[in-house]
Formats: structure tokens, C-alpha cells, sequence
């Protein structure tokens, strides 16, 4: 395994209380069979633009090779050691790595380097196993590096299952999980703007009872008596079912009150996880949902969390805790300093089983990980 | 390195180099009695200003203008506001805009496919944006040159699922060349948009831009450079003051007690010469251009037998809103 001389030095000259800590959270994910990798520090900006939106293109250092592409800083590590994973004659088999060295984000104040250890886990097949050593081992490092940490868990598989057993319409599934990432409450996004400013009734009403083919011929029609020949990226059919789902939701109300509050009830489970289980069983059986695989996993995770030993006092499942819904596809957490609830977690991390193929892999492969930023850890603040 | 003391830098002004901007820019100084020279022939890019010794003029394109005011290296400069807006993130911290100036006007507006019959707002095209990208793995493309300015609005309305293409040229022809399925851009008539079968969404623009006075705050403001800014500006109030007033004369049977609080409350007038009523009766008032014939009435109707309405050039007042809001900015020197 390759290491970079010029991050030790870089360490030591600038962060020589995370650089200790680092060491010692890295130590523990080197004991635990996870193998030291130093990814590229540059990548082409368009996979971290692709991945996390433009909103985080002010906070990448970006710079150009002399072909002209777009080429910035790392700003964290697990998709350029999943690249890493995925150029190597491992990928595709079970793989396990940790890091330790700097990422790079601009930020208001402060300066836009700062340390990173984390650990990612390539394609185990048991999952739940998985997921909880992953969590443990992070929990474990930042403990032995620096303090106890308090925990948060999540489920985003568990609220797939959930929207899947509600038979909810595409289009709500997707605005309840975007509202969620974004940290808006239920009613915000059940209640708040509206379906959209679509201001024709007519054609709405006209398709109300319509199939999508008898859609697709009326917004053909009406193109072309407006002569506007087909032009960019969406075709007639892609407009007419959109015109579909927004005269569904005209003609419905929202999702319907039975719905709404078992969503609302589900969101609203919290607290230790074997309490948390039996809740969510109990929900589930009362309305007669079948959650049952996702729900078998979670309790089979917590299983595992158990048996590793990590403090389950200091660790709290909340259904309404998500993260991105395009990366993370399942398990999710994230942990902070006991005493600053309020405060950016130092630790973070969940299960991500479609990165790979978003990065060229044929088929999706199972991925696990968790970051550790380390001037975030409790005694780490100048 | 020697460094001469008493040789303060000189007040830079800088103005577009090029095209209609430079035009509009050099009249308008014109008009406020600031001429602008260019060096020998028009290729020089320095100038300076008639009868203004330490007044230095930079011409420059005008994203150039933006840059140097933001770096400190220009101390005013004429420059389009979207460019400001893109330009520089913390503008109000860096910059003083001083006044618009009534030329360049274009908006920065979000124009996507005539096609797309489903989408009026920035609401709709958050929907359609999520479904695209979960139908197709892919973010829709936006193409701009307006990279910041676009970051910032779509974001304002939780509109995520977007890449930016950068463009730096016929942006409006990106979603017909399949480089991008919409575009955020600057039009003045929209004619452009539409011979490209493109439209700007309802609930825009998102910004309504138009050539502007800038202040750079980070540049050195020194006695010299103060004395430079205020006779600047002190001649651009001058003049736009002059633009937008007439000058009303009459004289009146006798001394005007009263008139001039009245035709205050009614015409907006103020006297030219103070409050003091001349005892011979004679009156010479300021209105806005529009109320002088309002005004001239008044005064008939008061006694004047003749009432003459003049058009001014400079009008010149010990109080000078657009530096005080300046020195607010860069500090009593």
C-alpha cells in the first residue's frame, strides 16, 4: 500500500492535535483488517457535481488540466477511494480500506483543508454485518482518538419500504424524500407550495380521465398548433405524463388522511432501537402495512450494533433522520459530541450501494463507510 | 525601491473599452462636463479626464471593470450589474453602487424549451427536474455564463437537480445544439430567446440589470482619491439634478412671503436663490421637468405677468447624496 510522505508533513505542520487523534482512530481500522489507501488528491469535478448537485461547486477548489477538464481537490474521501476500489483488480469482491489525510472545502472562514480517517467497506454481501461493524468501528476509533460520541441512526431503506407499502404516487414518494433530506417536517412539504403554478386548468381537466397514450396525442396536438417542433431533452410523452401526475393531484386530495397519518406516525418514532423496533412493528401491524424485509434488517443491524458493544445509551434511532436519498440507499448515521447537540457531526457516514454503478460499474455493489472529520472531535477546537 | 512620498496614486476611473456601453458611457460622462480622453489613437487603454490632472481613466471590458473595482485597482467604474452580481459573491461588502445610469438595460432571466408546455415557474421545473434525473440517472443541463448568479436562484427555490454547462458565447443556441436542456441568460427583447424556441419562465427575471456607477471600497482612498470621487460626482448630480429640473422665473407683485412654502407642499419646488423673499418681487424656483408648466400657472394666477421656464445644465448643491452615501461606505477621510 502506497503512502503519501507529503500528507504526513502536512499533517504535522498544521494540525498536530487532529494529526494524533487521526493516527489513533486509524490505528484501530488498521487493526480491524481495514488496509491504509491513499486515493487521488485531483478529480475530474464533474463526478462530485454529478454526485451532490452545483450546490457544492463553491465549496470545491477547482482547477483544469491542460485539456481544459475540470479538475478539483478531493473534498471528502469515499468517492475517490470507491474509484480507487473500482480501477483495482479488486473490484467487485469484497474489499475493506481506511485513510487518513486532508480534504478540501472552501468555507467562509477557517481554512479549507482539513483532516479526515474514515473507513469504507466493498462488497459484502451481509449487509446488516456489515453496516453495524462499520458504525462500531467509527465509533470505536473516534472514542479512542478523542471522546465518546453521541449517535443518530436512520433508515433510508426502511422509509422505501414504507412509501412502497403506502402505494403512495411516484411523485409524492419523491417530494417526501427530498422534503426529508432537506430537514423539512411532514406538514411542510404535504402542505406547503403547492403542486406547481401550472395555470391550465383546461388541460388538466381534459385529462383527468385520460390514458397516457390519449394524453401523449393531446400535448402532440397542442405543440403542433403552436408550431413548436420538438426541441430539448424531453420528449411529448415525458410532458404528457407529467400533465397526468399533476391532474391526479388536482383531482385528489394530497395523499389522503389515512396515509398521512402513518407517515406521520412513522416519522415520529424515536429513541433507543429495540424500542424503536417494537414500535415500528406495532405501526406496521395496526395499519396493516408489510414492512417486512426492511424491518427484519433493521432489527437484524441492531442485532449486530448490540452484540459489538458500542454504548446503545448514547445511541438514538430517528425514522425522520435521512440523508441523500440519491446516495445513501440505506443505513445512515451520523454522531457529535455529547454535550453540542446542535453541532456539525464529526462523524458520519451509511450504506451506499449504488455509488459504484453511478461511477461505471456494471451493476450495483454493496458499500458501507463512515468519515471522521477531526477537528470536529470533542477537545479538537482552537 | 524609491517611493516618492508626496506622488499619491492617481483616482482610476474605468470605463468600457468597446461596443454601445462605451458609447452610453462617454456620453453620459459628457454630459455631467467630464471628458473623457483616450491616449494616442484608440488603441491606447489609458486616458485621462479634461481639466481633472489626477483622475487616471482605464479602459477596460466591462468584466474586467469588475474585477479591478473588487481587487481595489479601480476606484470607480461603469459596468452592467448582472456582471457585479456573478462577479463578485459579496458585492454590498465590496462594492458601492452608486447610481444606475439608465443604458445597458437587459435581464438575466431562466429560459427553457417553448416545448415544454408543462413549465410556467421555477416551481414546475424543480418537479420536472427530479423526475428527469430519476428517469434518467443524468442532472438536466443548464448553459450560462452567469455560473453564481444562476447557483444562487435555483437554489433559492430548491430547484437540486441541475448541472451547469458553461457558456461563453450563443448561449441560446446550447438547447437546440443538445448541449443543454435549458439556459440561463440575458435578453432585452426576448426575440433572441424565441427565434430559438425558447422562453423565459413567469416568475422571473432573475435580475433586472442595467449599466452602473460603482465604487470600489477596497481601493485606496486618500485625500487625493476622496477630492477626485466628490468633484465626480458632485458634476454627475450636477447634472442629472439639471436633466430632471427646469428653472421657473417670474416676478410677482411684491415680495413672495408664504410662496415658497406653498409651491414646496404643491409643485415639490424649491427656490433657486434661499428662502429670503426678494423685496421687489422676484422669484426664480426648481421643479421636477414635469410640474414646471403646473407651476408657471400658479404663479400667472399669483400676479406674475410673465413667467419663463429655463432649461439648466448643471445644478450644483452643497449637499451631495451620492457621495455621502459613499463617504458612509469608505469612511469620513
Amino acid at each position: 500500500m502506497r503512502t503519501n510522505p507529503v500528507n504526513a508533513t502536512l499533517l504535522d505542520a498544521t494540525l498536530p492535535l487532529a494529526r494524533s487523534a487521526g493516527e489513533r482512530a486509524l490505528e484501530h481500522f488498521l487493526a480491524s483488517g481495514f488496509k491504509r489507501i491513499e486515493p487521488a488528491i485531483l478529480h475530474p469535478a464533474s463526478i462530485f457535481l454529478d454526485m451532490s448537485g452545483e450546490a457544492i461547486r463553491g465549496r470545491l477548489f477547482l482547477t483544469a488540466d491542460s485539456s481544459g477538464e475540470e479538475l478539483c481537490l478531493r473534498p471528502e474521501y469515499t468517492i475517490p477511494v470507491c474509484r480507487a476500489y473500482l480501477a483495482s483488480d479488486k473490484a467487485g469482491a469484497v474489499a475493506e480500506y481506511s485513510y487518513l489525510g486532508p480534504v478540501f472545502r472552501a468555507q467562509a472562514e477557517g481554512a479549507g483543508e482539513r483532516a479526515q480517517t474514515g473507513l469504507e467497506s466493498f462488497g459484502r454481501k451481509d449487509a446488516e454485518a456489515a453496516d453495524a461493524e462499520v458504525f462500531s468501528l467509527a465509533m470505536e476509533a473516534a472514542a479512542a482518538a478523542a471522546g465518546k460520541l453521541a449517535a443518530r441512526l436512520g433508515d433510508a431503506g426502511l422509509f422505501d419500504a414504507l412509501l412502497s407499502a403506502l402505494a403512495l404516487p411516484e411523485v409524492w414518494r419523491r417530494r417526501l424524500k427530498r422534503g426529508l433530506a432537506e430537514g423539512r417536517d411532514l406538514a411542510a412539504i404535504l402542505d406547503g407550495r403547492s403542486q406547481s403554478a401550472l395555470a391550465q386548468p383546461g388541460v388538466l381537466a381534459a385529462l383527468e380521465s385520460a390514458d397516457h397514450d390519449g394524453a401523449r396525442a393531446l400535448v402532440e396536438d397542442l405543440l403542433a398548433i403552436a408550431g413548436i417542433d420538438a426541441v430539448g431533452g424531453r420528449t411529448a410523452s415525458e410532458i404528457a405524463d407529467r400533465f397526468l401526475e399533476q391532474a391526479a393531484l388536482r383531482s385528489g386530495d394530497s395523499i389522503g388522511i389515512e396515509k398521512r397519518k402513518i407517515l406521520e406516525s412513522y416519522l415520529a418514532v424515536s429513541g433507543d432501537l429495540d424500542v424503536a423496533a417494537q414500535t415500528l412493528r406495532g405501526l406496521a401491524g395496526a395499519a396493516g402495512l408489510d414492512l417486512g424485509a426492511a424491518l427484519d434488517a433493521f432489527e437484524l443491524r441492531n442485532g449486530f450494533i448490540a452484540a459489538r458493544g458500542v454504548a446503545i445509551e448514547e445511541t438514538r434511532f430517528s425514522a425522520a433522520f435521512v440523508r441523500d436519498f440519491d446516495y445513501y440507499t440505506g443505513f445512515v448515521f451520523e454522531a457529535r459530541e455529547p454535550s453540542r447537540p446542535d453541532a456539525r457531526p464529526a462523524l458520519a457516514g451509511g450504506r451506499y450501494d449504488g455509488l459504484a454503478r453511478k461511477l461505471g460499474a456494471k451493476a450495483d455493489i454493496p458499500a458501507v463507510g463512515a468519515a471522521i472529520t477531526l477537528d470536529r472531535l470533542p477537545g479538537a477546537r482552537r | 525601491m524609491t517611493v516618492d512620498a508626496a506622488a499619491e496614486p492617481p483616482f482610476v476611473l474605468a470605463v468600457p473599452s468597446k461596443g454601445r456601453l462605451q458609447e452610453n458611457a462617454s456620453a453620459f460622462f459628457a454630459r455631467a462636463g467630464l471628458e473623457l480622453t483616450q491616449g494616442r489613437g484608440a488603441r491606447d487603454y489609458r486616458g485621462a479626464v479634461a481639466g481633472l490632472p489626477n483622475v487616471e481613466v482605464a479602459f477596460l471590458s466591462a468584466s474586467e471593470i469588475v474585477g479591478q473595482l473588487a481587487a481595489g485597482a479601480a476606484h470607480f467604474g461603469v459596468t452592467g450589474e448582472d456582471l457585479v452580481r456573478e462577479k463578485v459573491s459579496d458585492a454590498n461588502q465590496r462594492l458601492e453602487l452608486i447610481a444606475p445610469l439608465g443604458f445597458g438595460r437587459a435581464d438575466v432571466v431562466v429560459a427553457a424549451p417553448q416545448a415544454w408546455i408543462d413549465v410556467r415557474t421555477m416551481a414546475d421545473l424543480e418537479d420536472v427536474a427530479s423526475v428527469y434525473r430519476a428517469r434518467r440517472g443524468e442532472r438536466m443541463r443548464v448553459a450560462t455564463k452567469y455560473v453564481n448568479l444562476t447557483r444562487r436562484y435555483f437554489a433559492e427555490h430548491g430547484v437540486g437537480d441541475y448541472r451547469i454547462v458553461e457558456s461563453l458565447g450563443a448561449t441560446e443556441g446550447a438547447p437546440a445544439a443538445g448541449a443543454a436542456e435549458l439556459i440561463v441568460d440575458i435578453t432585452t427583447t426576448g426575440a433572441t430567446l424565441a427565434a430559438n424556441a425558447l422562453k423565459p419562465l413567469d416568475d422571473g427575471p432573475i435580475l433586472r440589470s442595467q449599466a452602473m456607477l460603482v465604487a470600489s471600497l477596497a481601493a485606496p482612498w486618500g485625500p487625493v482619491q476622496r477630492k477626485c470621487a466628490r468633484i465626480i460626482l458632485d458634476r454627475i448630480a450636477a447634472s442629472e439634478e439639471a436633466r430632471k429640473s427646469r428653472e421657473v422665473r417670474a416676478r410677482l407683485r411684491g415680495p413672495a412671503n408664504g410662496l415658497f412654502a406653498e409651491v414646496r407642499q404643491r409643485f415639490g419646488a424649491l427656490p433657486a436663490f434661499g428662502e429670503e423673499p426678494d423685496p421687489r418681487g422676484f422669484v426664480a424656483l426648481h421643479c421636477a421637468k414635469a410640474t414646471a408648466a403646473d407651476l408657471a400657472g400658479f404663479l400667472l394666477a399669483h400676479g406674475a405677468e410673465r413667467v419663463s421656464v429655463v432649461a439648466l445644465e448643471h445644478v450644483f448643491d452643497a449637499r451631495n447624496p451620492l457621495y455621502e452615501a459613499l463617504e458612509r461606505r469608505i469612511g469620513a477621510g
